[in-house]
């Protein structure tokens, strides 16, 4: 059973980002969305967190919330959302953290 | 398949609209939507009265128009709503209150209704946040 993690909060205001990266399953994906892809901010807390969870190819952000903040998507699969309805369907079940 | 789509955020939130155009692809790719379910602040996202800056997009029309094209099953947490004071017909009169602001397509009605979209459908996805 694998889970699709969507996070749309900042990981500067709460511990969102932290807790999921904890409970995060080897075959789990990430979507960062809104205020959430400022964790790739370069040089900041929450980017090394992401870094050495290692995600690879399971770390994801919505690609105009990345252009909207002028955030580098590198580091990220950048995804629109006719991606986003793909990924949640790739995954067995999408858990929000409201 | 068939999605669930919860909204937990008010019109004027970014995830409202994320929520908007991410139930918009599931049409376009084919998919359907068993139920939308507006909860918690979500049900700000379906009253009528919202007026919304003319420089900014008007999230809860652009709602009101997608469920009514597709005639979609919107349906509006009813006791979020009441504590809200978004009401339907119905409701106005129940509690002698002097405005509507829930016309259809909206409709009111109760937590179950998340839970059996949730059973309805192959994935269900939430939307709150910023």
């Amino acid at each position: 059973m694998t889970t699709l993690h969507v996070i749309a909060h900042s990981p500067f205001g709460d511990q969102r980002l932290a807790s999921c990266l904890r409970l995060l399953g080897a075959d789990d994906g990430l979507l960062l969305c809104g205020d959430a892809t400022y964790a790739l901010k370069a040089g900041s807390e929450p980017l090394q967190m992401l870094q050495a969870a290692n995600l690879g190819p399971r770390l994801f952000a919505l690609a105009e919330d990345l252009q909207a903040r002028a955030l580098d998507g590198t580091q990220v699969i950048a995804v629109d959302y006719p991606a986003f309805v793909e990924l949640s369907l790739h995954y067995d079940k999408v858990n929000s953290w409201l | 398949m068939k999605f669930a789509i919860a909204v937990f955020s008010p019109a004027h939130a970014p995830s409202s609209r994320r929520a908007l155009r991410f139930a918009e692809a599931v049409l376009a790719s084919g998919h359907d939507i068993a139920r939308l379910f507006f909860y918690q602040d979500g049900v700000h996202s379906a009253s009528a009265n919202i007026v919304a800056p003319q420089d900014e997009l008007d999230v809860a029309a652009q709602w009101r128009t997608f469920i009514t094209e597709h005639s979609l099953d919107a349906v509006v947490c009813i006791a979020a709503a009441l504590r809200r004071g978004v009401l339907d017909d119905t409701e106005a009169n129940r509690y002698q209150r002097p405005a509507v602001n829930l016309p259809a397509p909206w409709e009111l009605s109760g937590l179950g209704q998340l839970h059996e979209a949730a059973q309805l459908a192959d994935r269900l996805v939430c939307f709150g946040g910023d």
